[in-house]
């Protein structure tokens, strides 16, 4: 029981980093919290499904598409509502993302909505469970936790070793002096809104085979995302993936000891304790309020 | 006295309302009346966000918890809806002075985020505590009697929401020309100088919350008694949405922008019933058109072409009013609790 519940918990754990991870590369680079980005996670995931069961093309390349189609919704909701408002106050950049994650909800429920509200996804591994060692394993499981991984990876040497990657965390470290060493800092934004949307489509296409998809997903994992980023300290890459695990494991082990109602509510308890009891979370550090 | 100034149009509209039952069928009726309701919650909205400049996204979830209130009150306790109504609105009140204990520690983006983790357990309460709250099918609330008057309930009720409506209008209109209003200003454009000019933060930011909470707990109890039905989803996130693109559209940071705006997305929501995914569209397009296009809502707009509608302690950048200092620009670290 225990060793299964860890398990099921890591895997949505990783997916939960993935779409942490995206909250935070947005977050680092632009100080705002992408509200459009569970939506973003939804719509990249139903774009995978068009590919792979309507137009039968393959998963492998399914995927590396979705993300493609993911960066570009990132991309355009930068261009929507961030930059324009680089200028206006924190209310007008969220209700903007807000006002793109509902546009967006619409047109999924409009355009796949009406099959069904639940699209499955074929499985992309033998669906049969099987033993390892002790434990029942449920090979999507692997393929989902192997592929949050190697994203992770990807993402990590992207960022640390690539010049786009550098000139991201230039921006990030303190945008004023990347602009004055030549660094245009709008076209990091928008990069980093593309970066942080492609992860969240990766990990929508990685979780796809694994659930359902239906347009009202986005937010559920938007708030599980942003439960683990302030987890991690929201300004701190390892911080998400940490915090993505710990959410997933912890709502495991509600659902399989207290209730599985508790699924749902335990990210939500998580925010609201870790928010007043320690704001700047387990990896974060705590800045000076500027006057 | 401008002819289409601000004072001469909200009479006109509420002498018309006050008309309005003698001309409309049924359907209308209720679309009045719910027009009204959302004055309320948008007004309510309008001094917490619009004012106070506190982003939560907690008032359809206490919209929620009033409808709750009043309801549960009345079925579970067999009390009148009279004394149902008042009772859930001190409830929604009470719990709107208690988010604003973390919204002390949190603010800007934290709040926002904090306060859509309470409205979505708010909705998971709803949902899950079915010995009391029913759970997802909701339940019927007893008929509303105006008993001593001769008035059937949808006319007495929208008699009621319309006097409410108009009571509670002109507490908003003072209050925010009042030292309240100006504290709420200053938190809004700035903690810190807020704080070192002598203003209590604790103290101001719970009366916004509390205040947003009784608005919107006396719109949850009529609408309670206007459908005889509450269920979870009518307080959900899309909720929030509706009533946030009230407060853009009309205008942040003005009372009677509150009215435009209800006006408005409550006709264009009737307009739009058929189809929920069409409706998502439109709000969300609204909302972002709107921020970018016409920050000062539909208010900013007569502000600048008609004469009258002058309001002081507006939000910046809006028509006539000098702007403010120019709030902090959204720059990495600046919403940090």
């Amino acid at each position: 029981m225990l060793s299964y519940l860890l398990l099921s918990g890591v895997t949505t754990g990783a997916l939960y980093a993935l779409v942490a991870l995206g909250i935070v590369v947005v977050n680092k680079a632009t100080g705002v919290i992408n509200f459009a980005h569970g939506e973003l996670f939804m719509f990249s995931g139903f774009i995978a499904w068009s590919l792979h069961v309507q137009m039968g093309v393959a998963y492998p390349l399914a995927l590396p598409l979705a993300v493609a189609a993911g960066f570009a919704l990132g991309a355009l909701t930068d261009r929507i509502a961030f930059r324009p408002l680089i200028k206006a106050d924190v209310i007008s950049l969220v209700l903007a993302t807000v006002g793109i994650a509902f546009v967006l909800r619409g047109v999924a429920r409009i355009v796949w909505g009406g099959k069904g509200d639940y699209l499955s996804f074929p499985p992309i591994t033998s669906p049969e469970p099987i033993m390892i060692g002790q434990i029942m394993v449920i090979p999507q499981q692997l393929a989902v936790l192997g592929g949050a991984i190697l994203v992770m990876l990807l993402f990590a040497a992207f960022f640390r070793l690539t010049r786009a990657g550098k000139m991201m965390q230039a921006t990030a470290d303190n945008s004023k002096a990347a602009t004055l060493v030549g660094i245009q800092t709008a076209r990091i934004y928008t990069l980093s809104f593309g970066t942080g949307a492609a992860i969240a489509a990766a990990a929508a296409v990685l979780m796809a085979p694994l659930t359902l998809l239906y347009p009202d997903m986005g937010f559920a994992f938007f708030i599980k995302g942003f439960a683990a980023a302030v987890l991690g300290g929201l300004t701190s890459l390892p911080g998400a993936v940490l915090g993505g695990l710990s959410i997933g494991i912890i709502e495991a082990l509600a659902g399989g000891y207290i209730h599985s109602s508790f699924i749902e509510v335990s990210a939500f308890i998580v925010i609201m304790f870790v928010l007043v009891v320690r704001p700047t979370g387990l990896l974060g550090f705590s800045r000076l309020r500027r006057v | 006295m401008n002819l289409f100034g601000r004072r001469n149009v909200l009479l006109a509209l509420f002498a018309l309302a006050a008309i309005a039952p003698h001309f409309v069928n049924t359907y209308h009726l209720f679309v009045c009346n719910l027009i009204l309701v959302y004055v309320l919650l948008s007004i309510g909205l309008n001094i917490l966000v619009g004012y106070a400049g506190q982003l939560a996204f907690a008032n359809a979830a206490m919209f929620g918890i009033g409808a709750y209130g009043t309801g549960l009150l009345q079925v579970h306790f067999g009390l009148p809806f009279w004394l149902a109504f008042p009772l859930g609105a001190v409830i929604a009140t009470s719990v709107g002075l208690a988010i604003s204990l973390p919204a002390l520690r949190v603010s800007g983006l934290y709040l926002a985020l904090s306060s859509l983790a309470f409205a979505q357990f708010t909705q998971w309460v709803f949902l899950h505590w079915e010995k009391v709250t029913f759970g997802a099918g909701g339940f019927k609330t007893p008929t509303v009697s105006f008993a001593p008057l001769p008035v059937s309930k949808p006319i007495g009720l929208y008699y009621l929401t319309l006097i409410l409506a108009a009571v509670l209008f002109l507490l908003a209109q003072n209050l925010v020309r009042s030292r309240i209003g100006r504290a709420f200003v200053a938190v809004r454009d700035g903690e810190v100088a807020a704080e070192s000019l002598g203003i209590d933060l604790l103290r101001y930011k719970a009366l916004a919350f509390g205040l947003s909470g009784f608005y919107a707990g006396i719109a949850g109890g009529i609408y309670s008694a206007m459908l005889n039905f509450v269920s979870p989803e009518g307080y959900d996130l899309f909720q929030m949405v509706l009533q946030k693109a009230m407060v853009v559209v009309g205008g942040l940071g003005s009372v009677a922008g509150s009215v435009l705006g209800a006006g408005a997305i409550v006709a264009l929501l009737e307009a739009l019933r058929e189809v929920k995914g069409i409706q998502e569209i439109a709000f969300g397009a609204i909302l972002v058109v709107f921020i970018l296009f016409m920050p000062g809502g539909l208010v900013g707009f007569l502000k600048r072409k008609v004469p009258g509608w002058e309001e002081p302690l507006h939000r910046k950048g809006a028509g006539s009013a000098p702007a403010p200092a120019a709030a902090p620009a959204p720059a990495a670290g600046e919403a940090r609790p």
